[in-house]
């Protein structure tokens, strides 16, 4: 929202004494924030007011003028002007020769022939309207030779605030409100309004409010015999400083008044009001609007109706036949208050967000609805003093909206700011902004304004704020929090997933990734993969929720395939199913097809050193079962803990792999990470070790075709003997695998017989199991 | 005299250099120091000296002798006991590592400051109800926020969570008062791509609940926390903010990193950057985490992780963060 400073100077007492400039500093810490100030009417000076004596046409220009022009001086200046109306008697603004405009300094210079010395001026060229037809038209009354910018406020400091910072404030909506903070942080008086009273000795006009729960009041006003519909000049910059368009004092009033006091008001052409009823529309009903566009309404859109037809939608925007003409002399002013939620929900399923929408969406204070009629009737006086009041100030009001009450409790304001505050100082502080104040004993008597209790003061800690904000943050000390020693860890997540990433990283010189929780459509589409999940509403593609974390990530694998050969990446995610939000690690290991057996026994010892490392437990791999289509069938594994799955090893289908990229494997490891938070760790116990010297044997056997290390391992197994310390795979080549084994006793260093007998046993037995032993 | 002893070991120093094998060396000892060495000839000369130079002269031979044999035996062991080199030992290469997402890291810094005060990590849904996400907040049903336009809603009555939030009454329930908690986590907002908008990213809720605390013990985790992060006093300053579940509510800026405060594009030239919302839990949050608000209060806040890793390591494209495109995340060593 853009402030105008010179608006606000209006309205508070010995305005002069606030540095302008730089109390917007103050203001963003005390109140909201301001994104920018700019001073503006500064692109030029030494422009003063011409009157034009003479006009002549130029000899040698179809457009061109040569104008004799008095501007206070004892000669009058020759100045020649391309604008059309240029006539005499005209008053406008002239730059003289030595004065500059847009950094460009003006010198007496010829124009085809004719020395010019100065230049008059548009509305743009002074940078006060984008009116650029003809030079600046001052009244008849405009003292001749005065500087531009006594006459008018031109020079003028403009702000922005930042709207989102202002959500909660409806009293901030306007310039008033601006004034209101800006007195209260600088201790200075605000000004009350001037106004004009109405008397209601007339009739009142007929208004009726239908749905009394979305329009809270309305305040209707008929006014007569207004003749100059001519807006001074001072507003029209004014309202042009701040972003809007001059269009005829009548309208420019309403909006005036909506700048002014944040009360969106709409003046009708009285002579097409017949009667005016609030209501909501029906649906399927169309009305088109000012803006010359079709609406489609529903049953919860507010409409003014007049008589039987539409009139306009409630806050947002008037409809096209409800415009003032020029001709108009006689308007019916409106002035009410609707339900925030009812006129947000409108504009937003119209697409149709307007400043007075933007208002009502704040929550306004109903209060406001006459104060604003009172006030438009008095700046609309100033232009027409002959003005006919018509009506009553017909005012429908079903539920009258008071002033609120707080009991500010003191003890409570004490820890809250964590310091005693005097009386005097919250007492000053709320008064400040048009708080009432009772001080008692233990606590504080509030009560609240309506234009502050409507939406954003309804308990103690929204006074506290108040209080706080004032007081200034600034002012407050950083005070540490007091340090229980008896602190407990709540969930062990957060580390462990971090354990988890920096093994990966470090060991296994992974990269992490982030990937979106919904799988990519275009994705889908290319490996021709129809998936059910969790949709997400209002979107038609990437709106599938994932269940495999593995498939979300294969747009990322594809990508770096671009960049790198192969690569290892990895990412603890959620995937969703039913009401559930569950946690899966899922590491990628890509590499060319040529590398399968490397890349899937790397694989392996990944998910075995995740347990053993992080949960000093041993992983078994199993045939996985139930393997999903996009995976191998034949390769995939499932990661056992005493039994139980903890995930997966995959392999991605070479259907699907090539599809990612030609001629590379693509192997998955997932973990359940919301059971492997569940697993225990595995207590260290230290084991003994015997003071007797151990000895290793290597044996190395010969699978048959059909055997894999896996039935060996299981008739590994049944061989018993006390001598086993341990055993484990130390190599293989092509079928043969050679084992090895650490023997030991606890009570004496072994012979060979001891040894003898194992060997002939061990042969034994791999020779029972049919399989061949290298001796 | 002096001189030839002198020069003696001199030369002897030189020759060794020369040296590379132990054979060379014992060549260069019986040189120096054999039978028919130059210093044997001196030492056979001293018999014939006069009582006046065998004074002078004597020690001096005896100790050069002596230093000569040093040097040729510590140059011999020195000889024996060091590696023979052949291959070359100036080879250089490149380390290569994984990398952690740039949002563990800094989520890994912000946790571990706020462990030092007592914090406990938590953890939340990523799809949530509508109540934990809106209305145990105190955001009533006619709040812009609860907009398609903002939320994604999901087709089983559920949705994604826009903020971390909504695990503040979630750990109200589950741990009770007094609670010292903070949650890093994903979150979610319809919002379309560009370099400064994402629609999946990363904040940091912290919750304090206890008795009597008050807006300076705010302020007070406030600096500590952003000390800790960026190694340094950050300036900072508090304004008034709104948010149905705190009261007051407040932002908290810091000075701009990008430009220390000078006016960038980053901070739209105003030398702040908006970094951490928050304010004293409202009353009504309380209570529909199952905690009176006559005996506890408390402060929440809200850190945009994302942004604050946009800040520290001047990241100016926000979908880095999600493209998992390796080139950018390997800049990511592990701390």
């Amino acid at each position: 929202m853009l402030i105008s400073c010179n608006k606000l100077k209006t309205h508070i007492k010995n305005s002069d004494k606030i540095d302008w400039l730089h109390i917007w500093d103050t203001f963003t810490i005390r109140t909201a924030e301001v994104e920018e100030t700019k001073e503006v009417g500064k692109s030029f000076d030494n422009v003063v007011i011409a009157e034009i004596k003479e006009c002549i046409e130029h000899p040698d220009s179809d457009h061109m003028h040569i104008l004799q022009v008095d501007c206070g001086e004892k000669d009058l200046v020759q100045v020649v002007c391309g604008a059309p109306n240029v006539r005499v008697g005209l008053k406008t603004a002239l730059i003289k020769v030595g004065g500059h405009i847009d950094g460009m300094e003006i010198t007496a210079r010829p124009l085809r022939g004719v020395t010019s010395n100065g230049m008059c001026c548009s509305g743009k060229e002074l940078s006060i309207s984008d009116n650029h037809d003809g030079i600046l038209e001052l009244p008849t009354d405009a003292p001749v030779g005065m500087d531009i910018k006594k006459y008018l406020p031109i020079e003028d400091i403009i702000v922005e605030i930042d709207n989102k910072s202002l959500t909660n404030r409806p009293d901030l909506w306007g310039h008033y409100g601006i004034a209101r903070e800006i007195a209260a942080i600088t201790g200075n008086e605000l000004l009350p309004l001037d106004v004009e009273e109405v008397k209601n000795d007339k009739k009142d006009l007929d208004i009726t409010i239908k749905d009394p729960k979305v329009c809270y009041r309305y305040c209707g006003l008929k006014l007569e015999n207004i003749t100059n519909n001519k807006t001074p000049l001072d507003m029209q910059i004014f309202l042009y400083y701040v972003g809007m368009r001059s269009i005829s004092l009548l309208v420019d009033l309403t909006n005036y008044l909506m700048l002014e006091l944040g009360q969106p008001m709409h003046a009708f052409d009285a002579r097409v009001v017949k009667s005016i009823e609030v209501g909501l529309a029906h649906d399927g009903d169309v009305y088109t609007t000012l803006d010359n566009v079709e609406r489609k309404l529903t049953k919860d859109m507010l409409m003014i109706k007049n008589g039987d037809k539409y009139f306009g939608i409630a806050g947002v925007m008037g409809g096209l036949d409800s415009e003032i003409l020029p001709d108009t002399t006689s308007v019916f002013l409106e002035s009410a208050t609707f339900n925030a939620g009812s006129i947000r929900k409108t504009a937003v399923a119209l697409g149709l967000r307007t400043e007075a929408s933007a208002r009502y969406e704040k929550s306004l204070d109903p209060n406001m609805t006459d104060v604003a009629l009172k006030r438009l009737l008095y700046l609309l006086r100033q232009e027409n003093k002959d003005l006919v009041i018509a009506s009553n100030l017909t005012d429908v009001y079903p539920t009258v909206t008071k002033e609120g009450h707080i009991t500010l409790h003191k003890n409570i304001l004490e820890t809250y700011m964590g310091r005693v505050l005097p009386d005097e100082v919250v007492k000053n502080i709320l008064e400040s902004l048009d708080f009432k104040v009772e001080v008692k004993k233990d606590t504080y008597e509030v009560t609240v304004p309506t234009f502050r209790c409507t939406k954003d003061i309804s308990i103690e800690q929204d006074l506290i704020e108040e209080i706080a904000r004032m007081y200034g943050f600034e002012n407050f000390e950083a005070k540490p929090l007091k340090l229980e020693l008896s602190i407990k860890e709540h969930e062990t997540v957060f580390t462990e997933e971090y354990k988890i990433k920096n093994l990966l990283a470090t060991k296994f010189d992974m990269h992490e990734v982030n990937s979106y929780i919904w799988y990519d459509t275009a994705l889908l589409k290319d490996l021709n993969l129809e998936v059910d999940g969790i949709k997400l509403m209002g979107k038609n593609e990437n709106n599938i929720l994932r269940q495999d974390l593995n498939l979300s990530l294969l747009n990322i694998v594809s990508r770096n395939l671009k960049n790198y050969n192969s690569f290892k990446i990895f990412e603890i995610g959620s995937i969703f199913e039913g009401n559930l939000t569950k946690k899966r690690l899922s590491i990628i290991l890509t590499d060319d097809e040529k590398n399968l057996e490397a890349t899937y026994n790397e694989a392996k010892q990944i998910a075995k050193y995740l347990f053993k490392v992080l949960k000093h437990v041993d992983v078994t791999l199993v045939n996985s079962k139930n393997v999903d289509a996009l995976y191998d069938k034949n390769i995939s594994k499932d990661i056992l803990v005493n039994d139980s799955n903890y995930g997966k090893i995959l392999v991605l289908n070479k259907k699907y792999a090539s599809k990612i990229a030609k001629k590379k494997v693509i192997i998955a490891i997932e973990v359940d990470i919301d059971k492997y938070l569940e697993l225990p760790k595995e207590n260290i116990i230290t084991k003994e070790v015997s003071k007797y010297p151990t000895v290793n044997l290597d044996y190395t056997i010969i699978l048959n075709k059909d055997t894999k290390y896996i039935d060996l391992e299981s008739i590994l197994k049944e061989f018993k003997s006390n001598l086993i310390l341990n055993y484990c795979l130390v190599g293989t080549y092509e079928n043969k695998y050679t084992i090895r084994y650490t023997l030991g006793s606890q009570t004496k260093t072994l012979e060979t017989k001891d040894l003898q007998t194992f060997k002939d046993r061990f042969i034994e037995h791999i020779k029972n199991n049919n399989l061949e032993i290298m001796e | 005299m002096e001189k030839e002893l002198n020069e003696l070991l001199e030369n002897l120093t030189k020759e060794l250099k020369e040296c590379s094998k132990e054979a060379d060396v014992l060549n260069v000892k019986s040189k120096y120091v054999g039978k028919k060495s130059r210093i044997m000839e001196i030492m056979s000369g001293l018999k014939d000296m006069s009582v006046e130079d065998k004074r002078k002269y004597g020690s001096l031979i005896n100790n050069t002798k002596k230093e000569l044999e040093n040097t040729i035996n510590n140059y011999l062991e020195d000889l024996t006991n060091t590696l023979d080199i052949d291959f070359d030992d100036t080879l250089d290469y490149e380390v290569n590592t994984g990398s952690l997402h740039p949002v563990t890291i800094i989520a890994k810094e912000v946790t571990d400051a706020l462990k030092k005060m007592g914090f406990t990590i938590v953890s939340g849904p990523e799809m949530d109800t509508e109540y934990y996400n809106f209305e145990a907040l105190n955001i009533p049903k006619d709040h812009p926020a609860r907009d398609m336009q903002d939320t994604y809603y999901l087709d089983n009555n559920m949705l994604l969570r826009t903020h971390t939030s909504g695990v503040q009454v979630r750990a109200m329930e589950k741990y009770g008062a007094p609670l010292r908690i903070c949650v890093p986590g994903r979150v979610f907002r319809n919002e379309d791509l560009d370099a400064s908008h994402e629609n999946t990213f990363f904040q940091l809720e912290g919750m304090v609940i206890d008795k009597n605390i008050s807006i300076e013990n705010l302020i007070g985790v406030m600096q500590e926390l952003l000390r800790e992060v960026f190694h340094k006093d950050v300036k900072v300053r508090l304004r008034p903010g709104f948010f149905p579940f705190t009261e007051p509510s407040y932002e908290l800026d810091c000075s701009c990193l990008i430009c220390d405060g000078k006016g960038c594009p980053t901070c739209k030239n105003s030398g702040w950057i908006e970094l951490i919302p928050g304010g004293m839990v409202h009353p009504e949050v309380l209570r529909a985490g199952g905690i009176d608000p006559e005996v506890y209060n408390g402060f929440a806040f809200g850190l945009g992780l994302t942004r604050l890793a946009m800040m520290k390591y001047k990241i100016k494209d926000i979908r880095v963060f999600n493209n998992g495109d390796i080139r950018y995340l390997e800049n990511f060593k592990i701390d």
